[in-house]
């Protein structure tokens, strides 16, 4: 202020100045170096679920500059990773653990100002209900089933006759025999003690592998690892641990061998029932086409039917099983009735006026309906076999993990020679074990209800 | 009338047989034609810039323009005349000499294991029901219980290693040759009767073999024991050994020769088992028989291959029943027509 200085009249002046300069500064906010620093906002903390979505709402008030970025900072278990984008944010939470994220906002001038949330992850609860809804349905229908028989025989429910009621307090005595017959018989016995144990592992198999499943989906593992504290029999070739799709497979295996072998016997029965009842023509029919089924060896028809249908999946697989199975039964059962049909007690039936429909659902039907149990039982066996060997050959249905695919995987990358061995020997087994199991008590339930075979 | 009985059954059975291959021919040409995917794509490169009339050619050459039913008509006679066409992708190839060749080895294959399983089979369920409950028929049954439900293609994977390999450091573990049908970089691929050559023909054979008996082995000796079984308690057996003759006379001159029916029917219905074996123990050992011929043809769609394929094993299956019930006939006057 030289000029003050200058002028002695100035000098009146220059207090008012300095005053006014204060309150030009004061009134009128000048943009210096030194602006506010924005506030950063990261939202409440959260606790979610294994596999739900985490938005992350930060927010960011600051006065007139821009803001240039915001980074969130993922801390977990000591890695640092740094994301640069949008202040909204949606993960899906893969890890299970406590996150912490900061988010650090800037704005043009270089101020910056973070804010911390903390994201705890939790494994999600299994929700029983919705997850083994079938169990539950197969419980209920059981309970009921036992109540509605116990409630039966005791007389309490009352619309039945007396007849049924003695009918049915038979056949829960019979069935009760029969299963103590069963495990009387040392085959029988083994082969429940093997079925219990593959039961209870497709039931329960995906709960205890160590690691989850979705076929339809990459593996999550580097592929062709050696076995390891972390993968007990080594990692697959489509990056899967081995023994978790061991147990897994139990499920699948069951369920193929079980689904075919009841369409496979239902198909043959009714055929076979058809044909060995009506005779004549129609019987000669159907068994010459029995005949070019039976000649065209199974496994070559299965092939055919499968490349017929192009992309297999798992009921297509069961279906081919199942619709190309039947004519063994249907032979079986054709036999059976053809015998049956000549005995003198459907003679007098007929004598007193029955008619075909009374004949076979009094008679025959209960007379042949051991002798298609039997058969089915071991129906499973050898279905369980064809499902493996055309997996192997390279129909696997498609999206699932049973034993034939992973044989079928283990084999294409030479598992041997690259040290998994269990990759083949244990699906195998399990294959051996599950198979002998259904051929035990086939042919122990074979023994018991067969009255020609009892005598030896 | 026994005589004129015999000659009508004889008569039925050949009309059924005749009537079987052909819904064998039938039934093949359906699923064949029904199948996807064009064969025209698998035997030219995918290229735009193909001449269309190599393509016209092609089809031409294969028919592949006509209608179904002048397809069938087509190949009805060809079947019959001989004239099976050439192979798609082996195109120089005729599929009738193609097949002749690979039947050559199946039938080799099949034969040797064949032979093995019924004689091990029989002699292993013979004497487990001679010697019944006792230790070797426990653990012969437990043992082949095992083997039945075990997949062909599984215990070929683990011979193929065992005998690829030095199990624990054994050095002086035998090494068998586990591909191929005979050792082809020695002696080219043209079969010639020369003693290395059948060498190396046997040798490659053994590993093939063995899985295919073992495998079927179980089959044979389960149902070999369980029908001496049945015989054993029959009537007349009890009178054999009141007679005064000794177990071993028994089995052989009343029980076994009893016990022999169902087997010729099991053998007869095994055939088809076999064959299927055949097909996955071809696949593994690269043995190049039908079965091998088969899955390769069934990945490349190669249509005249697999419709003459399939006839020719269920061509197969249907004359061993036809033998097996002619020999039953034969052998058991019991047997009533069915």
């Amino acid at each position: 202020m030289a000029w003050c200085v200058t002028s002695k009249r100035g000098l009146a002046v220059a207090p008012i100045l300095l005053i006014g300069m204060f309150m030009a500064i004061g009134l009128f906010p000048v943009t210096t170096a030194q602006s506010l620093p924005p506030v950063a906002e990261a939202g409440p903390d959260q606790t979610v679920c294994l596999g739900d979505f985490i938005t992350l709402n930060g927010t960011a008030s600051t006065d007139d500059v821009a803001i240039v970025n915001y980074t969130w900072t993922f801390s977990y278990g000591g890695l640092n990773r740094t994301l640069t984008g949008p202040v909204n944010s949606t993960f899906k939470s893969s890890l299970l653990g406590a996150f912490v994220i900061t988010l650090n906002v800037t704005d043009d001038e270089g101020n910056y100002d973070t804010d911390t949330v903390t994201i705890t992850i939790l494994e999600r609860p299994t929700n029983i209900l919705k997850e083994y809804w079938w169990g539950f349905v197969i419980i209920g229908v059981l309970a009921s089933l036992i109540a509605f028989v116990y409630l039966l025989i005791n007389g309490y429910i009352t619309f039945v006759s007396e007849v049924t009621r003695e009918k049915s307090r038979l056949l829960v005595k019979r069935s009760i025999g029969l299963t103590r017959e069963l495990m009387k018989n040392k085959m029988g016995a083994a082969g429940i003690i093997i079925l219990v144990f593959f039961g209870l592992l497709a039931i329960l198999g995906p709960t205890l592998a160590p690691y989850k499943i979705d076929a339809t989906q990459e593996g999550p593992f580097a592929m062709l690892q050696k076995p390891s504290s972390d993968h007990w029999m080594g990692t697959s070739s489509t990056g899967f641990d081995i023994f978790s799709e061991l147990l897994y497979g139990a499920r699948i295996s069951i369920i193929v061998g079980v689904f075919s072998a009841i369409i496979a016997s239902i198909l043959g029965a009714v055929i076979g029932l058809y044909s060995g009842f009506v005779g004549g023509w129609k019987d000669e029919v159907i068994m010459r086409i029995n005949d070019v089924i039976l000649s065209i060896p199974w496994l070559v028809l299965m092939i055919l039917v499968a490349a017929m249908l192009g992309e297999i999946t798992l009921s297509a697989i069961i279906l081919i099983i199942g619709l190309t199975g039947w004519s063994g039964t249907a032979r079986l059962v054709r036999a059976q009735v053809m015998s049956l049909r000549e005995r003198q007690y459907i003679e007098r039936a007929r004598a007193i006026g029955s008619g075909d429909w009374h004949i076979i659902s009094k008679h025959i039907l209960p007379n042949s309906f051991p002798l298609v149990f039997a058969n089915t039982i071991l129906t499973v066996a050898v279905s369980i076999l064809a499902e493996a060997t055309l997996s192997f050959l390279k129909m696997r249905p498609m999206g699932t993990v049973t034993w034939g695919t992973m044989l079928s995987y283990a084999s294409e990358a030479s598992a041997f020679h690259v040290g998994l061995h269990w990759w083949i020997v244990a699906p195998g087994l399990c294959i051996v074990s599950l198979v002998l199991g259904f051929t035990l008590l086939g042919h122990a339930l074979d023994e018991i209800t067969n009255p020609r075979l009892r005598r030896r | 009338m026994p005589g004129h009985s015999l000659r009508r059954v004889l008569l039925k059975r050949s009309i059924n047989v005749c009537i079987t291959i052909f819904g064998i021919i039938t039934i093949n040409f359906l699923l064949i034609h029904a199948m996807p995917g064009d064969p025209i794509l698998n035997m030219v490169p995918r290229d735009p810039k193909l001449d269309p009339a190599v393509k016209q050619d092609l089809i031409d050459k294969f028919d592949l323009n006509a209608s179904l039913p002048e397809r069938y008509v087509a190949y009805l006679y060809n079947t019959f005349t001989g004239n099976w066409g050439t192979s798609y992708m082996q195109s120089h190839r005729q599929v009738i000499d193609i097949i002749s060749e690979d039947l050559r080895w199946t039938l080799l294959l099949v034969g040797t294991s064949t032979v093995f399983t019924l004689l091990l089979g029989m002699a292993v369920g013979a004497y487990g029901a001679y010697r019944r409950g006792g230790a070797f028929d426990m653990s012969s049954t437990a043992i082949s219980l095992f083997f039945y439900g075990m997949p062909i293609f599984w215990f070929a994977i683990l011979l193929q290693m065992l005998f690829n390999s030095y199990p624990l450091g054994m050095d002086w573990w035998p090494q068998l040759p586990t591909g191929s049908y005979f050792d082809t970089k020695t002696y080219g691929t043209e079969f010639r009767w020369e003693w290395d050559i059948v060498v190396s023909v046997l040798q490659h054979l053994i590993l093939p073999a063995a899985t295919l008996s073992i495998g079927s082995l179980a089959g044979v000796s389960l149902v070999m024991r369980s029908s001496l079984l049945d015989v054993m308690t029959e009537d007349y057996i009890m009178t054999a050994r009141a007679k005064g003759l000794t177990d071993l006379q028994v089995l052989r001159w009343h029980a076994l020769p009893n016990g022999m029916t169902p087997m010729i029917a099991l053998i007869a219905l095994s055939i088809a088992f076999v064959i299927s074996g055949a097909y996955q123990v071809e696949y593994i050992f690269n043995y190049p028989g039908i079965g091998y011929t088969t899955l390769n043809a069934i990945w490349d769609l190669d249509f005249p291959i697999l419709q003459f394929v399939v006839i020719v094993g269920g061509v197969a299956v249907v004359i061993a029943n036809f033998v097996a019930d002619l020999l039953l006939i034969y052998i058991d006057p019991r047997i009533k027509i069915a």
